[in-house]
């Protein structure tokens, strides 16, 4: 049903390999797919929660992490409210690259963003990424920090749900334009919020 | 019957309450006991869905939801939401049989609605696209797309300009990247990613109010998509623009085929945001090497985009050439990868050619000489085979460049480069790198040399031109001094005799040379220049460092020199020269012994090919005599040459033998029995007898570069009409100059001041009309021009020649929408577009295509070839397509030649 309040896009970078598609998919489809092939280019999700009684619906951007597709997806940034860095605890180069990444969402994406950070693979024995490096890594950076599995369905959940929260406060105390199903406002044209709302933090 | 049951009930008709219903058009009007009744269009909506999913829809009950529709326009916006609530249950309820249902009845009143209350529907409509486009469901995918599609289709008459189209170009271009598992699906969603976008493209990209389509936000997820598409075909044959054929893979076709449409509705400040995401990609997918795609798309660019702003491709191209970004770090792959890209800017800069106008080439040369510069002073030492293969391929480009270009350009822009070549005194090296700047300037020079024929010297060698010819002979290292011979030789090779003249030879007759007798301009061109000529080969060969290949190549040039300029009024001068160089070679102390046997030896060569180019059969036999009495006693003064000539006894030394040599007074005499006034042989020699040093030869050198300015202002006198850049698209480029060398900018400022005699170069075409002297013309006496012109070229004419323009269309050329085309046209050109228009006797399409393919193209290729003229502002433009149409008279397989032979053509091969 076409009755959601609101709509806010979220987008998940990181590198290749860190569990990206497996987190969409485990929150949106409930399953952890097994052999979950690269992504290329970029996938679409939908997912519309209940926050307070009113319906939010997600638009979720999933895009590849190889390299060779960083500009397709980079031009996904700009419209994005919230951005996922995601990572794998078990695999120190893919938290080494954050900065990059940073980097790259500093200069593409809304400088107004919800931006967290996710360690993946929680469920790994091989952890190589203690949990308080990636806590500090958020905090110095200004980011929410969430450690996930999405293989154990681990925070997966609530990492979502506290984004649509979040969102919806920002939105609510910035009366951002509401995505009122019924009357129909298409196509994200409200796609700019950080065009209006000054605070995140 | 019940009041409450029938708010409950939908399906049968309850008469009283339907009229209830539409009296009540307000809504709010009745304390909200209508929204618990199911109101008429409900029930008409619901109707058209059969009990069983798996059905179809009802046709006859959605003939009556249409009818209905149609008679209340009004309720259009409700039945659309009421539609999509619907599809959204049944899409939750994963009854996809009724979500089909509803797109189709939507599909069908989006059709069925008039134009000015389809904004009503529109909204919903599109909701419900993105609905299914939501959806996990491939199938819903496709379907949505293909409705989006039609949509796009349609012609609104005011679209509305709140509408938002990013989320369809965020999803389609999704869809372009599908992975899914299953190949065919996987095909499908992505052909239905480029249909979508192929559709917003479309819809948005006449009217910028909608939608910027071209805002990098949006150019950055279509072109990468597209480009992805592409690259995914096994081959990257050019596809031509007529649907159907078979073979290729659909999306990769059909990625290209919108590549193409949204290349050529670029406008010329849209270009650069299709070419940035492109650069971008290639570089991301490392694409360059091996560079085929590259070159493959590139021309598809090229072809597609509107002929006049072609130059921005090569443009864009050449700034990148040296960008970052592909190769990583390592030095090595990233000098392959700018030889890759040099290469496919060498395959894609003759296209370009043709639409330049002046102030444009010379920007195109001046950067391909930059990137040369950049590249010898990155590796001067050579050490890099890549960084060789680099310059190779700007080179290249260069060539291929001035290929396309008029012969007058050609000149211009070997003016241009042999200006930058780095002098270098004699005696001291210079740097490594000036060196090798020195030689890949010469051979830059050389290629472009290769393709200019010349006809006329004095065209040829502009006397500025020639000085600088052969100042930069006179400096530089061996291999360099050769190079510019070869350069000279290929200037001056008018009848393809140079080929047979590389060795050094006495045997003339078996060579099968081509021998006419020259004209009166090349006798004046030689009695200006000659002195300057002649001394710098002269002093070219006394030079100690000369290796064989130089002297053989100052023969060739002399030998050349003969053969185009030999004649009773050059006779004596040419024998004087090679009595100096006789001389020369006995006296010249820094000479080696082997220089001084190939002195001889070309000495006698040359004299020996006299009497082949005029009737002199006293000196043939007086050269004979030596030659055989040489073979004799001293075959080392004669051809061949050799590298050493170690073994020479001391007595068979050239000076040992004086009874051998040429005598002066015997040739004065042997000219004199000829009839030809031999005062000016007898005369002292102006050649200084051998030294490197001598004295005067700076004088002679200023001497001929004194008269070479002069006959430069005379060349320049009759510049006439063209009113130089000022009406041209190249003017708004000036303002970038700032950051161009100075010498650029004056030779900008020449080029614009100084304007070709086009006019002469006509020929045949002139008598034919009198369009080329419009060009003074205002645009109401041009329009009253155009139609007198159109009058007087026949009916049937113009239908053949739009025939075959049209027939040429089937060539390949992108099918291009001909009403936003023809709205493009600049002013004036569109006014004479009216006028052609009015014309009721052929097909008004027909017409319009022939005008818009008469523009293109003589933009390109009948601009180019036809008229050698710049294209100075767009009344010229069509002022040749008219005449184009007026040569269809004539000559029509005549103009096809050159079409065929046009690059536009050879692609498709
Ligand atoms: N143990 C464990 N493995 C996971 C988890 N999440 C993902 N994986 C595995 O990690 C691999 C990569 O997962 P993806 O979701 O495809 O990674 P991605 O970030 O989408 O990768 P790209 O699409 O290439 O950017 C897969 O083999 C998954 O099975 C997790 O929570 N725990
Ligand atoms: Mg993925």
């Amino acid at each position: 049903m076409e009755d959601y309040k609101f709509l806010f896009k979220v987008v998940l970078v990181g590198n290749a390999g860190v569990g990206k598609t497996c987190l969409v998919r485990r929150f949106t489809q409930g399953l952890f797919p097994p052999g979950q092939g690269a992504t290329i280019g970029v996938d679409f999700m939908i997912k519309t929660v209940e926050v307070d009684g009113e319906k939010v619906k997600l638009q979720i951007w999933d895009t590849a992490g190889q390299e060779r597709f960083r500009s397709i997806t980079q031009s996904y940034y700009r419209s994005a409210h919230a951005l996922i860095l995601v990572y794998d605890i078990s695999c120190q180069p893919t938290f080494d690259c954050l900065p990059d990444w940073l980097r790259e969402i500093e200069e593409y994406a809304n400088n107004k963003v919800l931006r967290i950070l996710v360690g993946n693979k929680t469920d790994r024995e091989d952890r190589e990424i203690p949990r308080h490096i990636g806590e500090d890594f958020a905090q110095r950076h200004g980011m929410y920090f969430l450690e996930t599995s999405a293989k154990e369905a681990e925070n997966v959940e609530r990492l979502f749900m506290e984004i649509a929260v979040e969102l919806m406060e920002q939105a609510k105390c910035k009366e951002l334009p509401k995505y009122d199903g019924s009357l129909g406002p298409i196509n994200g044209k409200t796609t700019s919020v950080g065009d209006s709302s000054c605070c995140l933090r | 019957m019940s009041f409450v049951k029938c708010c409950f009930e939908a399906g049968e008709g309850h008469d009283f309450l339907d009229s209830f219903v539409q009296k009540c058009t307000d809504p709010g009007c009745c304390c909200g006991c209508c929204s618990a009744l199911r109101p008429h269009y409900k029930r008409l909506v619901d109707n058209i869905f059969p009990a069983n999913p798996q059905d179809e829809l009802v046709k006859s009950n959605m003939e009556k939801l249409t009818y209905y529709s149609l008679t209340s326009p009004e309720k259009l916006d409700r039945i659309g939401e009421y539609l999509f609530q619907k599809a959204s249950r049944d899409i939750y309820r994963r009854r996809h049989g009724f979500v089909i249902i509803a797109m189709e009845a939507m599909d069908q009143l989006l059709v069925a609605c008039h134009s000015q209350t389809l904004n009503l529907f529109v909204e919903s409509f599109l909701k419900m696209v993105q609905k299914l486009l939501e959806s996990t469901d491939p199938q819903l995918q496709i379907l949505a797309t293909q409705s989006f599609v039609r949509f796009a289709n349609i012609e609104e008459d005011t679209p509305s300009y709140h509408r938002r189209y990013d989320f369809f170009v965020s999803k389609f271009s999704a869809m372009c990247h599908s992975n899914h598992a299953d190949t065919v699906t996987r095909d499908k969603i992505r052909l239905a990613g480029i249909q979508g976008l192929q559709g917003v493209i479309r819809k948005t990209v006449s009217d910028d109010l909608v939608e910027n389509i071209w805002e990098a936000q949006h150019m950055d997820k279509i072109v990468p998509s597209l480009l992805y598409n592409m690259q995914t075909a096994e081959k990257y044959e050019t596809v031509s623009c007529m649907e159907g054929g078979s073979g290729a893979e659909p999306p990769a076709r059909l990625a290209e085929a919108c590549l193409r449409e949204l290349v050529g509705r670029a406008s010329f400040g849209h270009i650069r945001s299709v070419l940035r995401p492109v650069l971008t990609h290639f570089d991301r997918h490392e694409l360059w090497i091996p560079n085929d795609f590259a070159v493959h798309t590139f021309m598809i660019i090229m072809f597609s985009i509107q002929a006049q702003y072609s130059y921005s491709v090569v443009e864009a191209l050449m700034q990148h050439l040296d960008a970052a970004g592909s190769g990583g770090t390592d030095p090595r792959a990233r000098t392959r990868v700018r030889a890759a890209r040099a290469t496919v800017l060498s395959n894609i800069v003759a296209i370009a050619a043709g639409d330049s106008v002046g102030p444009s080439v010379l920007e195109i040369i001046n950067n391909l000489l930059t990137n040369l510069r950049s590249s010898v002073a990155r590796d001067s030492e050579q050490k890099e085979t890549d960084e060789k293969l680099y310059q190779e391929a700007l080179i290249n480009a260069l060539k291929e460049f001035a290929d396309h270009l008029p012969d007058f350009q050609k000149i211009d822009i070997m003016m241009f480069i042999v200006n930058k070549v780095p002098s270098i005194q004699r005696g001291n090296k210079g740097t490594k790198a000036d060196a090798m700047l020195q030689s890949i300037l010469l051979k830059s020079l050389l290629k472009v040399g290769t393709t200019y024929r010349t006809t006329e010297l004095s065209k040829a060698f502009p006397a500025a031109f020639l000085e600088a010819l052969l100042r930069a002979g006179a400096a530089g290292q061996a291999r360099a001094r050769a190079l510019l011979q070869r350069i000279l030789h290929t200037l001056l090779d008018r009848r393809g005799n140079a080929q047979r003249l590389q060795r050094a030879s006495v045997d003339y007759a078996e060579l099968g040379l081509t021998i006419e007798k020259c004209s009166r301009q090349d006798l004046i061109f030689i009695s200006k220049h000659g002195y300057a000529l002649f001394s710098s080969l002269y002093e070219g060969l006394q030079l100690e460092s000369n290796t064989m290949e130089n002297v053989e190549a100052i023969y060739t040039t002399l030998a050349l020199i003969c053969i185009e300029l030999g004649s009773e009024e050059t006779v004596c001068d040419i024998l004087q020269l090679i009595l100096a160089i006789q001389q020369s070679g006995l006296s010249n102390p820094v000479l080696s012994v082997a220089q001084q046997c190939q002195l001889q030896a070309v000495s006698i060569s040359l004299a020996a090919l006299l009497p082949h180019v005029m009737m002199l059969p006293r000196l043939a036999e007086y050269i004979h005599k030596i030659i055989v009495a040489r073979r004799e006693e001293a075959p080392h003064l004669l051809p061949p040459l050799r590298e050493d000539y170690d073994d020479l006894h001391p007595s068979k030394m050239p000076n040992k033998l004086p009874y051998l040599m040429m005598d002066l007074m015997a040739l004065c005499e042997l000219l004199k029995a000829a009839g030809v006034e031999a005062a000016r042989l007898s005369a002292s020699s102006p050649y200084a007898a051998g030294s490197a040093a001598a004295p005067h030869r700076h004088s002679w050198v200023e001497a001929g570069a004194a008269a070479g300015r002069d006959s430069l202002a005379e060349l320049a006198a009759p510049a006439t009409e063209l009113d130089s850049a000022n009406s041209s698209p190249g003017l708004q480029r000036q303002a970038q100059y700032d950051d161009l060398d100075e010498e650029y900018r004056m030779f900008i400022e020449k080029y614009n001041h100084n304007h070709r005699p086009s006019k002469q170069d006509f020929g045949t075409y002139r008598s034919d009309t009198d369009f080329w002297y419009w060009d003074h013309d205002d645009v109401p006496a041009f329009r009253s021009k155009a139609s007198s012109v159109y009058k007087q070229t026949q009916q049937s004419v113009y239908k053949r020649s739009l025939q075959t323009w049209y027939s040429m269309n089937i060539l390949g050329r992108v099918q291009c929408h001909v009403s936003q085309r023809v709205m493009r046209l600049p002013a004036p050109l569109f006014l004479s577009l009216r006028h052609v228009q009015r014309d009721t006797t052929c097909d008004v399409t027909l017409k319009a295509n022939f005008c818009v393919h008469v523009y293109r193209r003589s933009c390109t290729h009948v601009m180019t070839i036809l008229g050698r003229e710049c294209v100075k502002r767009c009344i010229n433009v069509f002022k040749l397509g008219l005449l184009v149409t007026c040569i269809f008279v004539n000559s029509s397989t005549y103009v096809l030649q050159f079409i065929y032979r046009s690059p536009y053509c050879q692609v498709q091969r």
